[in-house]
């Protein structure tokens, strides 16, 4: 029973931080992004070169924090990989969507798709389809519970660490968006576009903004989904459904919303996989989002507007 | 004659390309006066202010803001200009406090919270005592006091105000109105549209008619009271004469 709670909470915080990023983007520039899974595999990889030419350049093979499996180099790599993925984002938008915005969201979202499409198969041509690790070396689970005490609990250094700077982020998240002024222009955009112009939020750098903090969000997402399982460049596609159902539980926009339905959906995925088998997994988060959707379609959260 | 406050000036503008709704107006607004702009529906009065505030693209003419061209000024840039802009609706940010409207409305403008917010809760008092209440929350009456609020932090030279009585009460309209008249005292030009003929005219110094984009009528308000122009322009003489029913 722990021991689905943790697990859950692990694939929680990995879906929590993407859909922050979607449900922000979502808000600000008011359509369904469904290239953001992409960016989370973006940032994965991203930090895996990244790495590979810290530990090329750092003589030899860079030494292991105990207890977790990788180093320092990892940290720094998911840094560069954040900054990489935000350019990567910023780039997208100025190729793409910033042509479309006057086109209504229904040509934005389309648009996503293809950029995914596209994002994806570029992986795949520039890593190849062989699922890649951080680090080859295994790590033993600590055991918190033996299993004599509710079935026990068993967890990895990695994941704690996974879930420690998750809510680290979330926090920073949310500072960054209820005390700073780019933070407060941002939620102003996205609960009055109009005016928060007339106000004098200049739209077009809180556009920025915010494709910057979800691709943030998302690079930092990407290393902990390679970290916890592995790098693919299916990473970003296997999310993505997740992620809109964390979102749309969450209530569209609500950035605590998301997280908590981040941790529902990851609970979710956790529960059926030693409930009815690991291959209905990914069919946890349609189930959640499908009951959403009867029960309360607007979502836990949703931020009002006007 | 000293410089207009706002001088709008042969303005056409348009939502969609080829399709202008206001067709040529030219406006003066003088430093501490209200000039209202009535109309009947569809004259084309939401729009004209609008684009003085930047949020419908101007097709031809200028704007000037105290014999400065802000023509080309993007929306989010004018406030900084001394032109505040207060939206007919969802004109307050509703799931943010009184306060916060007001601090995030300093902020954006980099301006020290308490300095911006003193003069504003001197002038409205109700707001102050009220502070931690949800915008969307407040009574139609305090929600447009909070907007004229907002738009004040930013210590305008000129405010414009798209319909400030829409949806209220005649007794929140006087209340309302009788805010502009302070605020035109302390120095500021307003322009205001308004659907409500006697309370614009109760308030304003003068009041500009439009009709089909262009305006029609200019003058004092005194001037105005009783002219029977006002009815004919209102009415119109093409709907006047047109048949009283049809057999659909």
């Amino acid at each position: 029973m722990l021991q689905i709670v943790a697990d859950g909470l692990i694939i929680g915080a990995i879906v929590s931080l993407g859909a922050i990023g979607l449900t922000l983007t979502f808000s600000v520039l008011r359509f369904s992004n469904f290239g953001h899974g992409e960016f989370l595999a973006w940032g994965a990889y991203f930090a895996f070169t990244a790495l590979s030419f810290f530990g090329a350049t750092a003589a030899g093979k860079a030494m292991p924090i105990a207890p977790f499996s990788f180093g320092l180099p990892l940290l720094a790599a998911t840094a560069v990989a954040a900054g990489l993925t935000a350019l990567l984002v910023l780039l997208l938008d100025a190729a793409l969507f910033r042509r479309l915005r006057q086109q209504g969201a229904i040509t934005l979202v389309i648009a996503s798709f293809g950029a995914a499409l596209a994002l994806r198969n570029l992986l795949l041509f520039f890593y190849g389809g062989v699922p890649l690790y951080y680090s080859q070396d295994l790590q033993i689970a600590l055991v918190l519970l033996p299993r004599s005490v509710s079935g026990g609990l068993r967890i990895t250094p990695d994941q704690m660490f996974v879930l420690g700077l998750t809510l680290f982020t979330v926090v920073g998240v949310h500072l960054f968006l209820s005390r700073s002024t780019l933070g407060r222009a941002m939620r102003a955009t996205s609960m009055n576009p109009q005016l928060a112009r007339v106000a004098g939020i200049d739209p077009e750098r809180v556009l920025r903004a915010t494709w910057v903090v979800g691709g943030v969000l998302a690079a930092v997402a990407g290393v902990f989904a390679g970290l916890t399982v592995q790098l693919r460049p299916t990473l970003g596609l296997d999310l993505l459904l997740p992620l809109f159902a964390a979102v749309i539980l969450g209530g569209i926009g609500s950035v605590w919303g998301a997280v908590l339905g981040g941790l529902i959906v990851g609970l979710a995925e956790s529960a059926a996989v030693h409930i009815v088998g690991a291959e209905y997994r990914a069919a946890a988060a349609f189930v959640v989002l499908i009951a959403i959707l009867l029960v309360r379609p607007t979502g836990l959260f949703a931020e009002k507007t006007g | 004659m000293s410089t207009p406050a706002l001088q709008i000036e042969s303005l056409v503008a348009a939502y969609e390309p080829g399709l202008p709704i206001v067709r040529g107006a030219s406006l003066s607004l003088a430093t501490a006066e209200i000039l209202a702009i009535l109309g009947p529906n569809g004259a084309g009065k939401s729009t004209l202010v609008k684009a003085a505030a930047g949020l419908v693209p101007i097709v031809s003419g200028k704007v000037w803001l105290h014999g400065r061209d802000i023509t080309q000024v993007p929306a989010h840039r004018r406030v900084f200009e001394g032109l505040a802009f207060v939206p007919q609706t969802e004109n307050v940010f509703g799931n943010l406090s009184i306060g916060e409207n007001l601090e995030l409305a300093a902020a954006i403008l980099k301006l020290p919270r308490a300095q911006a917010l003193a003069p504003v809760y001197a002038m409205f008092p109700d707001l102050q005592r009220q502070r931690g209440l949800l915008a969307s929350r407040l009574s139609g009456g305090q929600r447009q006091m909070l907007a004229v609020a907002r738009a004040l932090i930013a210590n305008p030279r000129v405010l414009v105000l798209d319909e400030p009585s829409a949806g209220l009460s005649p007794k929140l309209v006087a209340e309302v109105l009788a805010q502009l008249r302070l605020v035109r005292d302390s120095g500021v030009s307003v322009l205001l549209v308004e659907q409500n003929v006697k309370a614009a005219l109760a308030v304003a110094d003068r009041a500009a008619v439009m009709v089909e984009g262009v305006e029609r009528i200019v003058a004092d308000v005194q001037s105005l009271r009783g002219d029977p122009r006002i009815a004919e322009l209102y009415l119109g003489r093409h709907v006047v004469a047109q048949p009283t029913a049809r057999a659909d």
